[in-house]
């Protein structure tokens, strides 16, 4: 019943080479093993090569525009960027607290000339001047330290989002999922590394080592 | 039946496609379990379907590529092989976000489990019960593990979905891993009986030993009686 070895060779190097090629593609798909998942390869790939990010016109709680590279620009400050729209009842809850405390440790530790904090929605089309504002009432935005913002263009949205890694999902009851965390972007507009909600003080010592 | 099969294959070879295409594309894209428990195992099944439906015809097909593919799948463990890899990369949760964002992965998404399935049932046959057990032993406790965890985690593993779109996603791949456990063992109970079967017949007729022809595909197997040296060997496959 056994077939000859021979015969067997060529079974054997093809499930070996199944074997392999299967192998490779979880190596590729998972940045050699260490990211399962697209936000875990989304934040080593920023930490290993910084993203430039593109130029956007923004708007803040008063109506005024500005540019975003020139926001980065503006007293050679480090900011640490979360994204949220101002009608969220989940996760921005946790996403504002986090902000709050980062923003409480920065004046605390008297950073505010290093390092700055900026909100952006991802929701323009809600998120006006008058929605801006309130959310900054409601967090308690110390404008010296921390500037919600919204996209001037509603267009621009997309761009900005694929810009930064974020990915969008609309959920039941006319909310949204997405991925949440402290972008650190550096003078010259670009993103340097991505940390999570809960690594604040991470975020902070990375902005003002 | 072969018309039975062809149209099932066709049918479900055809939906598994269109939930790649708009505008049913928003239900794979708006939730998990369309995507990971409807639209990946039915491309796996369509692919199946194919292979069950040309059955004997795809083994009269005397093409020296297939002839070449069949001299590398003995015991059909590349056809094993090929499977176990297409569906580890398809569970993951970083595929899972590109076949939603990146068309090319998603037409690559289709074709490797479309293939893995055809590839399972050309090689069920051929596989002896180690490769069987090895396989599903490998195969199913990771989609059960892989399910319960995204069942019950309160971390998105994926970008592109809900939390709650992933728990159902969970709860439908244990339903998954179940149904296929329960089909491999009702496999392995009919293949046995068989087996039994064919060792009985060899004892009742005790023929002398003719020199046997290598035998290809269901039905010869079934009549074969087998030489003594033989029957042993047969007892033990199942």
């Amino acid at each position: 019943m056994a077939e000859a070895p021979t015969k067997l060779l060529p079974t054997f190097a093809a499930t070996l080479g199944v074997l392999m090629l299967g192998l490779a593609a979880l190596a590729w798909a998972t940045d050699g093993g260490r990211s399962f998942t697209t936000e875990a390869l989304r934040r080593s790939q920023v930490a290993r090569a910084p993203v430039v990010l593109p130029e956007f016109t923004v708007v803040d709680g008063l109506g005024q525009k500005q540019s975003l590279h020139g926001l980065w620009a503006a007293g050679g400050k480090v900011w640490i960027v979360d994204f949220v729209y101002t009608r969220c009842t989940t996760l921005c809850l946790a996403l504002g607290s986090s902000m709050q405390q980062l923003q409480a440790q920065i004046v605390a530790q008297g950073l505010a000339p290093r390092v700055g904090m900026v909100t952006i929605s991802f929701d323009p089309e809600h998120d006006g001047p008058a929605a801006l504002a309130a959310y900054a009432r409601r967090v308690k935005a110390n404008p010296a330290v921390w500037q919600v913002l919204s996209l001037a263009r509603p267009a621009d949205r997309r761009q900005l989002l694929d810009s930064f890694g974020i990915m969008v999902v609309p959920a039941p009851g006319g909310e949204f999922e997405h991925n949440a965390a402290l972008h650190v972007v550096s003078p010259q507009g670009q993103l340097l590394r991505i940390l999570g909600l809960d690594e604040g003080a991470q975020a902070l010592s990375f902005a003002a080592p | 039946m072969r018309a039975w099969q062809a149209s099932a294959a066709g049918l479900s070879t055809a939906a598994a496609l269109t939930l790649s295409l708009p505008p049913l594309r928003s239900l794979i894209e708006q939730s998990m379990v369309w995507h990971m428990a409807v639209q990946m195992p039915l491309l796996m099944v369509a692919g199946a379907l194919f292979g069950v439906s040309c059955g004997a015809s795809c083994e009269a097909i005397r093409l020296p590529a297939l002839s070449w593919l069949r001299s590398c799948n003995h015991y059909g463990l590349s056809g094993f092989m090929l499977t176990l890899c297409v569906s580890a990369f398809w569970m993951l949760p970083t595929s899972i976000d590109r076949a939603v964002v990146l068309p090319a992965v998603d037409a690559a998404k289709l074709a490797t489990l479309w293939l893995a399935g055809l590839a399972l049932q050309r090689s069920w046959q051929p596989a002896p019960a180690a490769v069987h057990l090895f396989f599903a032993g490998f195969a199913l406790p990771m989609m059960l593990w892989l399910g319960l965890y995204m069942a019950s985690a309160d971390l998105r593993l994926c970008n592109a979905y809900t939390l709650a779109s992933q728990q159902q996603a969970g709860q439908a791949l244990v339903l998954w891993a179940g149904a296929a456990a329960m089909f491999w063992a009702a496999a392995w109970a009919r293949r046995s009986a068989r087996a039994v079967a064919v060792s009985r017949r060899v004892t009742v007729h005790a023929a002398p030993p003719s020199p046997t022809t290598p035998h290809r595909g269901r039905a010869g197997r079934r009549r074969q009686t087998l030489p003594a040296s033989q029957r042993s060997a047969a007892r033990q496959k199942w």
